[in-house]
């Protein structure tokens, strides 16, 4: 990109904008609306519909001096061309004039339109686009009120054409723009749908299975400019202009998409405010004007009949309801006797709010408290996270992007698709991962290693550029001598700007922390830390791992043991229980506090029934640090509670001051106790700059019906570098290779739709779903003799489940992978045992 | 099972050797050819296993499909007889030389006879309009073209194929 600015003038009014600007931006800047179709500000212009055809002169050049000639008033001489230009695809030139509003324009959008509308349906009235319809809006505003065409000679074509069991297409309202094919081509690589036929006949085609098969689907529907296509969520489910709008913060990763909620108050709820749709919100910081299929579908379970609607306490044997006081008071009474016998156990599905008052309850009693997570790491990023001021979006030519152990497309959609960007960007990406996955193609440097080997791989990097060389285990002692390691090194080394994500694929959780500091000392040394753009991002399972580190959350390197020992255990959003059966979760009181009924809480003596994050406010910080909050969308079910109010109202009982009414107030003790969060208020967290391109309401036709956010982008928190703090670079131990005992090493992977308990009541997804499988290389299953289909017993350690058996090239030897909250109990990798119980004889 | 790389692997080779190989997509045309010639029209399964020959997403070759009007999505007759209907050869009697033609047969237009053998198709122009009424006819071989055609000559043709056993 250059910085040369143009200046030009469109309806009298001077712009001066960046050299290859197309005249529709630089108008939009100018708050002057050139109405578009096909044309998107997140895409390359292609001028397929004519809709932006303006008249455009340009300043007469004299051929001999190269100079602007000038009329007889010393103004520039201007030449207009006799046609309209499509404002789209015209880039604007110095000195160029645009007319925008002359009956010559407006004919030909009142053209335009009259030819759009010769095959459309005008069913305005049963369309689930009326009200926020671009067509509609452009016709009411340029178009004729009548059609010189033959309303009988209109094209009927399907109605309810399933692209996809998520997408649906109406073939009469489609005006072949191409936005959804072009996002589906130029933005996520899945070019799954297309045009077929010709002219007049020209429709949306999918051939993929399933149909439309793109986990970014949905946002087609947000750019579609027509009600053509819908998604299978929202189609028939409500009028756009019944909605209300809540401003919320996706809950399925740790990227944070910023959402909005549409909900209603509905007969057919029963007179209830329910949620008829999630809707991406603008961060350009975060996930600019996009999510991802599971952020869109993922919300259900928010509204499942499944929930918990009051406490429950074991009296003789079974659970049975009883009163907010007496379920508090008892629970006081018991964490007063356990004292510092008390453990604390809750996970990154909690908000900064809930888990700063879970942890002050724990200190006030003595207690002791751990996160559950598999993964660490958390303190490498607290000292060289992503820097303050940070956006991926600003990297591009002569940065790096450094992947490892991280299928982002399947666990972090809308990073994969910002790294993807930053790669076409110019940025160097440098993926290492012991298996092919979707970002490779983009990738310059495709670092394969063997599971277990990520940190020493980093570590063989930094060897690779000093001539320092600590000594490394013997398994990546050599590494560093590699042609491929030593480009990526130097690459990652030379780059102006770096960022590092770091997953936990095939990384135990001791594991990960020696990754992190591999990370850390790469990131270091190369002097990747601490400034913009820069730094490490760790790819977290749940919403706000991140903020749980920063308050203090760590996870205990032996469970069990401390499970052992405690008296009394609070588990809080988690469970531990469900994800591995062989938990020995026998304490003397056991209270559980979450949304469903899960196999922990079936252990308890109390459950708690919290709030999910659609009933109630608080904030999370993502895997760049941002801080973000969400706002109450629907009003909470009666009996339940949010997660800080329980534990506030504990606190009350048991004498240990804490915030129960208001989040904001709970973030008020959070800034003044911890040092990164100073300063940080739900006001400051709710600042909502202008963004580009211009989203929202008034300009649906341009960038689409995501909302606008006027909720606030959040606030990146500093990094220990940025606080003035030191940091130096530690040689991490790194873990001996896991034995495997003539088994295989198995290795769970995240999958996108998995059945966990925020996914699997979105019963839509149900035909994604990952099922409980095992993926191995044809070669290892010909060498334990199994069989594609083959239901497989796979024991490790002590646990045991069965999984179907799918052989795949792109698995490593010696490894199987295994979905995780699948139903297989495997939470870190390990040696497993097969053995084939019973073979599926399909031919 | 891929059967189209399985039945003509050489014929597959001698296609793909004709452009450059990091430009494989350029030889979908032939392969379509091809494939419905194998299976009479162009099935799913086909641009499947197109797709997996040329590394090409099925879609992009779904579409091409749909473009052209020579490749078929859909199974019909071993001959497919397709008349041009346009205005020139209209108004030198086209359309009710379809008629009749559909009459003898006892299938109406885009149908194929009970016996699998003929489908009859409207179609844009051949090129041919001062020799209307003429068809041309699509068959696993290629294309022929018959021009000053009237029902008799046409069903003369056709008792021809239906003798071939």
């Amino acid at each position: 990109m250059t910085n040369k600015m143009i200046t030009l003038t469109i309806d009298g009014i001077q712009v001066t904008v960046p050299e290859g600007t197309n005249i529709v931006d630089a108008a939009k800047k100018a708050g002057i609306d050139i109405p578009v179709f096909c044309y998107h500000p997140k895409m390359k212009p292609v001028g397929m519909c004519r809709m932006c055809l303006v008249e455009v002169g340009r300043p007469v050049v004299d051929r001999n001096t190269g100079e602007f000639v000038r009329n007889e008033d010393g103004s520039l001489k201007i030449q207009f061309n006799p046609k309209l230009e499509t404002g789209c695809t015209t880039l604007v030139s110095e000195g160029m004039v645009v007319i925008n509003t002359s009956d010559k324009v407006k004919r030909g959008r009142k053209d335009i339109l009259e030819f759009l509308l010769t095959s459309h349906p005008l069913d305005c009235p049963i369309c689930d686009k009326g009200g926020e319809c671009p067509l509609q809006n452009l016709t009411m505003a340029h178009g004729p009120g009548t059609s010189r065409f033959l309303f009988d000679e209109k094209k009927h074509l399907l109605k309810h054409y399933p692209l996809g069991e998520l997408i649906y297409l109406d073939q009469e309202r489609c005006i072949q723009c191409g936005r959804c094919i072009r996002f589906q081509e130029e933005l996520v690589d899945d070019p799954v749908i297309g045009f077929s036929q010709r002219g007049r006949s020209l429709q949306i085609v999918t051939f993929s299975e399933p149909g439309f098969d793109s986990i970014f689907s949905g946002n087609t529907t947000d750019i579609c400019p027509v009600g053509a296509l819908t998604t299978a969520d929202f189609r028939f489910g409500a009028r756009p202009w019944e909605l209300n709008a809540a401003a919320s913060i996706c809950q399925q990763c740790a990227v944070g998409c910023n959402l909005t909620l549409n909900v209603r108050r509905e007969a057919a709820a029963g007179g209830k405010v329910v949620i008829k749709r999630v809707m991406p919100r603008q961060n350009e910081w975060v996930n600019e004007i996009w999510i991802c299929d599971k952020g869109r579908f993922g919300y259900h379970y928010t509204e499942a009949p499944e929930r918990l609607t009051q406490p429950l306490i074991r009296k003789e044997g079974e659970l049975v309801p009883v009163s907010w006081e007496e379920a508090l008071g008892f629970v006081a009474e018991r964490f007063r006797q356990a004292g510092k016998g008390l453990l604390t156990l809750a996970s990154g599905r909690l908000s900064n709010e809930d888990l700063f008052n879970l942890r002050k309850l724990s200190e006030g009693l003595g207690g002791k408290i751990a996160l559950y997570t598999q993964m660490s790491g958390g303190e490498q990023v607290m000292q060289v996270g992503l820097a303050k001021e940070s956006n991926l979006a600003e990297l591009g030519q002569g940065d790096a992007i450094l992947v490892i152990a991280s299928d982002l497309h399947q666990e972090a959609p809308i990073w994969w698709l910002r790294v993807k960007q930053a790669a076409e960007r110019g940025a160097t990406l440098i993926v290492a991962h012991p298996r092919p996955t979707r970002l490779e193609k983009f990738a310059k440097h495709v670092l394969r290693y063997r599971y277990g080997d990520e940190a020493g791989l980093l570590l063989a990097m930094l060897n690779s550029l000093s001539a320092k060389r600590p000594a490394l285990p013997e398994r990546v002692s050599t590494l560093w001598r590699d042609d491929q390691v030593q480009a990526a090194a130097k690459a990652f080394a030379e780059a102006q700007n770096a960022v590092i994500f770091f997953g936990n694929e095939g990384v135990g959780l001791q594991a990960s922390q020696a990754l992190a500091q591999a990370c850390l000392n790469l990131l270091l040394a190369t002097n990747h830390a601490g400034r913009p753009n820069n730094g490490l991002i760790p790819v977290w399972q749940r919403p706000n791992d991140q903020g749980a580190w920063e308050l203090g959350w760590r996870p205990l390197p032996n469970l069990d043991e401390a499970i052992s020992q405690a008296n009394a255990i609070y588990v809080v959003a988690c469970d531990p229980a469900g994800d591995n059966p062989t938990l020995p979760l026998t304490p003397d009181f056991l209270v559980v506090q979450d949304l469903f009924l899960t196999a922990t809480a079936k252990l308890a003596h109390v459950v708690l029934p919290a709030l999910p994050f659609t009933e109630r406010e608080g904030s999370l910080v993502n895997g760049e640090r941002r801080v973000q909050r969400y706002y109450p969308a629907v009003p909470p079910r009666p009996s339940a509670r949010a997660d800080f109010t329980i534990t506030g109202q504990l606190g009350k009982l048991l004498g240990i001051d804490l915030e129960d009414r208001l989040a904001s107030k709970v973030m008020l003790r959070i800034a003044a106790e911890v040092p990164a969060f100073s300063g940080i208020t739900y006001t400051a967290l709710a600042y909502a700059p202008e963004q580009w391109p211009i989203i929202g309401r008034e300009d649906l036709y341009y960038g689409g019906t995501t909302y606008e956010n006027k909720q606030g982008i959040g606030v990146q928190l500093p990094n220990a570098l940025q606080q003035g703090e030191q940091v130096t670079l530690t040689w991490p131990s790194l873990a001996q290779a896991t034995e495997i005992n003539g088994g295989l090493l198995a290795v769970p992977v995240t999958k996108l739709y998995d059945s966990g308990s925020t996914l699997v009541h979105s019963k839509l997804l149900d035909q994604r779903r990952v099922a409980a499988v095992l993926w191995i290389h044809p070669d290892e299953a010909a060498a334990h003799a199994v069989q594609e289909g083959d239901l497989v017993h796979l024991q490790f350690g002590e646990a045991s489940a069965m999984a179907t058996a799918i052989l795949d090239k792109t698995v490593p030897q010696g490894v199987i992978l295994l979905p995780r909250s699948a139903g297989i109990p495997l939470l870190e990798p390990c040696a497993a045992q097969l053995k084939v119980v019973e073979r599926s004889y399909e031919r | 099972m891929n059967r189209l790389q399985e039945k003509y692997p050489t014929e597959i080779e001698n296609t793909l050797a004709k452009y450059p190989p990091d430009q494989k997509r350029a030889a979908v045309m032939p392969l379509l050819y091809l494939a419905q010639r194998e299976y009479g029209y162009i099935s799913k399964q086909a641009l499947q296993e197109i797709s997996e020959i040329l590394d090409v997403p099925v879609t992009e070759i779904g579409q091409l499909v749909g473009f052209y009007t020579l490749y078929h999505d859909q199974p019909g007759g071993k001959y497919r007889i397709q008349v041009c209907t346009d205005l020139p050869c209209a108004l030198r009697g086209a359309e009710e030389f379809l008629e009749q033609l559909c009459e003898n047969l006892g299938i109406r237009v885009g149908e194929t006879t009970p016996d699998g053998l003929i489908t009859i198709e409207a179609v844009m122009c051949l090129a041919g309009c001062d020799r209307a009424p003429l068809f041309q006819v699509q068959t696993a071989e290629g294309l022929t073209y018959h021009e000053n055609q009237s029902v008799e000559s046409a069903m003369k043709l056709i008792r021809t194929w239906q003798s071939i056993p």
